[in-house]
Order: C-alpha cells, then sequence, then structure tokens
C-alpha cells in the first residue's frame, strides 16, 4: 500500500507535485494553509491535523490573517535592510 | 473547410495596455505598509522595484503605451491566435461555441513573458543591471530569464528547493537563457542561512523564496526584485491578452457571452478577462469567470463549513471547525481575499460581484485536461486544465438550460514540461484514498512525531 506521506497532489502555490509530507511541514512546524483544501477530497486530512496541532497552531495554520504578497514582500525588504 | 483561427498581423497588435483601475466602480483600498500601517507610498517600494513600474502600479489612467521596445519582442509571438476549438465542441455537444487563446505560443510557453518581458524593459530603462525574483517550479522564472537576456540584464532566480530537484527542464530553460538559477533556500542570504542552519534538507517554500529573492535584490547594487502576478501592473501587461482577442472577436463579428480564465495567482485570468470587464461595468451583459484549483465543498469530507460570503471555493477554503472537544469554532471570513498569492484587483472584482468565482478539484482538471488534449491535440498546463474543466461545466450548464452560450477563455500555456503530473494522472496516483484504520493510525503517529521545527 502506498504510503500517505508519499501522497502526491498538484500544489498550486509551487505548480508540480509535491508529497503530503511537503503540505504539513510548508510552514515549519505548521502546515500549508491550503492543506485542507487541497487534500480533503481525498483523505482525511483533518484527522491527521488534529493530533498534530494545539488548538494556538491550529488557529495560525488556518485562522490568522495571512498577508498580502504586498506585504510579505515589503516585509522582507524591511527586515533585510536592518540586517 | 471550417475556420478555426482568427489571426492578427503584427501591425494590429494593440499599442496601449488597459488599466482597469480607471474603470472600477468602486475604488480599492490602498494597500498599507505593513510596518507603518499607512497607506504605502512610492518612496516605500522603490528599493524593490524601478520607479517607472511603481508609477504603473499606482496609475489610474485607462491606457498605457507598450514602448515600442516592447512590442518589438512582443511581435516574436504576438498577436496569438484566438482558436476556435471545434473538436472539443464536438465532444461537449453543447449548445457552445468555445473560442481560446493559445498563450502556449510564447518562446517560454505560457503567458509569463507578457510581463517579464515589458518588466525587463522597464528595469533596464532605469539602470537596473540585474533582476532576482522566486519561483515554483519555474514557470515564471524561465519567463524572466528570457525577457531580462532580451534587454541585456542579468538574472538571478530562487527557485523553491522541492521544484528544483524535481523540475529540471524549467531550470535549464533558465540557464539557456543566460540566468543564474538557485535552489532555495541558499547560503547566498541570510533568510536562506537561516533556514539551512536549523533545517539542512529544508525542501524550501514559495515563502522563503521570495524572502531570498527581495533581501538579494534589496541588499545589492543595481538590482531590482521582480514578481510575475498579483500586482497592478503585471495585470496591466497582461491585458494584452483580452485586447487582442477583442480585436478578433470584431474581426469575425461575434462577442462572447462568457470570458473564463484559470485564477492563481490571476494575471492570466485578468489578462484576458479586463478588457471584458470594462465592457461589462459599462453595461455589457458578459459573465466573467475564475477557475480556482481547490476541493469542492461538496466533495470534501470532515466537519467543515465552509464561508461563501465573497469568494466562493476560493483559495484557501477556511472551515467552520471544532478541533478535538474543547476547540470553539471561530468565525471564518472571506477565504480568496485571504490567500496573499491572489490579486488584490482580482478579489475586489469577485467583492463586487462583477467576476464570479467557480472551483475544480484536481481530478475533473487533469480529465478535462486529457480530454482537450485527445481531442484539439495541444497539451495544456495542468493549471490551464482548471478553466477547461471550467469550460466543460459552462457547457454543461448550457445544454441544461438550453441556452447558446460564446465562450471565449485563456489557454494560459502549455504542459510539455509537466508530463510527469499527467503521467501521476494516468498512473491512479491522484485518485480518492481511502484509509483503513490501521494506516489512520500509523499515520497519525507518523504526523504526531514530526519535529517541530
Amino acid at each position: 500500500m502506498q504510503k500517505i506521506e508519499s501522497l502526491i497532489t498538484r500544489c498550486p502555490k509551487l505548480g508540480c507535485d509535491i508529497p503530503f509530507s511537503y503540505c504539513l511541514r510548508e510552514r515549519g512546524s505548521l502546515p500549508c494553509a491550503r492543506i485542507l483544501a487541497c487534500w480533503s477530497h481525498r483523505l482525511p486530512v483533518e484527522d491527521f491535523l488534529k493530533e498534530r496541532l494545539t488548538e494556538d497552531e491550529w488557529n495560525q495554520a488556518f485562522l490568522a490573517p495571512d498577508r498580502d504578497r504586498l506585504s510579505a514582500i515589503l516585509t522582507a525588504a524591511g527586515k533585510a535592510k536592518k540586517e | 473547410m471550417e475556420q478555426v483561427k482568427v489571426t492578427l498581423r503584427d501591425d494590429e497588435i494593440p499599442r496601449q495596455w488597459y488599466n482597469i483601475m480607471a474603470d472600477l466602480p468602486t475604488p480599492m483600498n490602498p494597500p498599507l505598509n505593513p510596518a507603518t500601517g499607512k497607506p504605502l507610498n512610492p518612496e516605500d517600494l522603490a528599493p524593490v522595484f524601478p520607479m517607472n513600474l511603481i508609477e504603473q502600479e499606482a496609475s489610474t489612467a485607462r491606457w498605457i503605451d507598450i514602448p515600442e521596445a516592447v512590442l518589438e519582442k512582443y511581435v516574436l509571438w504576438r498577436p496569438t491566435p484566438l482558436f476556435r476549438a471545434r473538436n472539443f465542441e464536438k465532444l461537449l455537444d453543447a449548445p457552445v461555441k468555445i473560442y481560446y487563446k493559445n498563450e502556449g505560443y510564447s518562446p517560454a510557453g505560457s503567458h509569463k513573458p507578457n510581463t517579464a518581458v515589458p518588466q525587463a524593459y522597464y528595469n533596464k530603462v532605469f539602470g537596473i543591471k540585474r533582476l532576482a525574483t522566486e519561483t515554483g517550479a519555474g514557470q515564471w522564472g524561465s519567463a524572466l530569464a528570457m525577457a531580462c537576456q532580451m534587454f541585456g540584464l542579468e538574472c538571478r532566480v530562487y527557485m523553491v528547493r522541492v521544484s528544483y530537484d524535481q523540475k529540471p527542464y524549467r531550470r535549464m530553460m533558465m540557464n539557456v537563457w543566460g540566468a543564474e538559477c538557485i535552489p532555495s533556500p541558499s547560503d547566498r542570504t541570510a533568510a536562506g542561512r537561516a533556514v539551512l542552519k536549523d533545517h539542512p534538507d529544508s525542501p524550501g517554500s514559495l515563502g522563503i523564496a521570495i524572502s531570498e529573492a527581495v533581501e538579494d535584490a534589496v541588499t545589492s547594487q543595481g538590482a531590482r526584485y521582480s514578481l510575475g502576478s498579483v500586482l497592478n501592473h503585471v495585470l496591466l501587461h497582461q491585458t494584452i491578452i483580452g485586447l487582442e482577442a477583442k480585436k478578433q472577436f470584431e474581426k469575425i463579428g461575434e462577442y462572447p457571452d462568457v470570458v473564463m480564465g484559470c485564477a492563481g495567482g490571476g494575471s492570466n485570468f485578468a489578462g484576458v478577462s479586463l478588457p471584458f470587464v470594462q465592457d461589462k461595468i459599462h453595461g455589457k451583459k458578459i459573465s466573467i469567470v475564475g477557475a480556482e484549483p481547490t476541493s469542492c465543498p461538496t466533495l470534501t469530507r470532515g466537519p467543515f463549513g465552509y464561508d461563501h460570503g465573497d469568494l466562493a471555493c476560493m483559495t484557501p477554503l477556511l472551515p467552520m471547525y471544532t478541533l478535538g472537544h474543547n476547540f470553539v469554532p471561530a468565525p471564518i471570513h472571506a477565504g480568496g481575499l485571504r490567500y496573499h498569492g491572489m490579486a488584490p484587483i482580482v478579489s475586489h472584482l469577485v467583492h463586487e460581484g462583477i467576476v464570479e468565482a467557480r472551483a475544480y478539484n484536481q481530478l475533473e482538471t487533469f480529465d478535462a485536461g486529457i480530454k482537450w488534449a485527445r481531442t484539439e491535440g495541444y497539451i495544456p498546463a495542468p493549471e490551464t486544465d482548471h478553466v477547461i474543466a471550467a469550460v466543460v461545466d459552462e457547457a454543461r450548464r448550457a445544454r441544461e438550460e438550453g441556452k447558446e452560450k460564446t465562450i471565449l477563455f485563456n489557454w494560459s500555456g502549455h504542459g510539455l514540461v509537466d508530463l510527469a503530473s499527467y503521467d501521476a494522472y494516468l498512473t491512479g496516483k491522484l485518485t480518492q484514498y481511502e484509509l483503513p484504520d490501521e494506516e489512520i493510525e500509523r499515520a497519525k503517529k507518523l504526523v504526531a512525531g514530526y519535529p517541530k521545527l
């Protein structure tokens, strides 16, 4: 049987095939914000996340306001200039 | 013989881009400086982008001239043909005429050069010597590499490592066009080194690659950063697609009832649709539909309730969810508007009800793409498959409604370097995965054991 961590999907952010294990760690300790949208129709991803995430992590992963791209760019620019 | 292609001569190429900002019924909220919380001013962007592009980003002029030097590069592949997909129509057996702009005609195989070329040009004119950018699987990176070569600029592309290792052909394309392609995270930047210090085997992410490319640009003399989606000026450059299509429809005395595109970051969708959005704003009866890659709520499992308030099925689907027994569901709002990869203009148009969003899951999109390849010949990029799935859906609706419709969509790129994804689909690797209980338990333990990075 194929192991769940090696299941693949097409990542809409990257534009290539990636394994489920990547989606679980896309933001370090946090899963990708799109993991539910991308995987829920194929496997019970929420069950895994229930086991893995605390309430705070869940909220960080899915409920914290996402920065728009321009804000992300400017934040990175500001950080780089300081360093 | 029936007519299939509608072409424009080189000298019929549009000479101006269309700027939707001039016609929005309600103005967009200004972007805010994350450091101050105040509306951005041009100086905030100056370390990152050249001032001539910043001026375009903020412009409210309806029409912006396309520089002659850009037109000279555009005509290497533009105007792209408007095709009538007669074979696909026959397969669908619905009362629809299907037209598509073939953006796979470009040297890089996608719509991306439509903005890569002017961005390289404007940077060159501003005196910039080198551009830095990030790329996921390489579509944008390869387009920018080609454009930089056209204008004598150096190009450095930070490619997310998981893609870098897996997608050698686009990396090779970048190298052929003279760009330096670096797997991210890298040791070239403080941002990359910080990640590698703790996680030498990090597969990277788009966020890390963005940080690296931006840092590279703002800390190097004569360098700037370049982005291939989301921003207003990117969408502006892409309107060449829809402007050509309007001319081509005029030639054959037709006008679409529905305009469709796939909406990942929004640029190719905006490119084909914004000139038609202008008509809609001024009273034309036309539907504008963006097709999003995500799973539909009806197909999901688990106790989710999705917010369909402003951006139905757009990304990410954020569930109202009770985690475990003690967690309280949090109020959710505006899924797609929260996704930082979506162009604000597109999100705004959806919010205003001018543009409609529909979502299609991976399996139905590949199914549509395979049907397309087997009727029209061209193999679409997997992202393009989403809009083809939307066309299939629209044809079904037309059949059910008994209404004749003319559909225009943007065939945003070919899939000739994405054949591994088709192989995964054709060999059943993308299908529904029904987990037996013991596998669920095993996987839970596995996941619980992942290091907290």
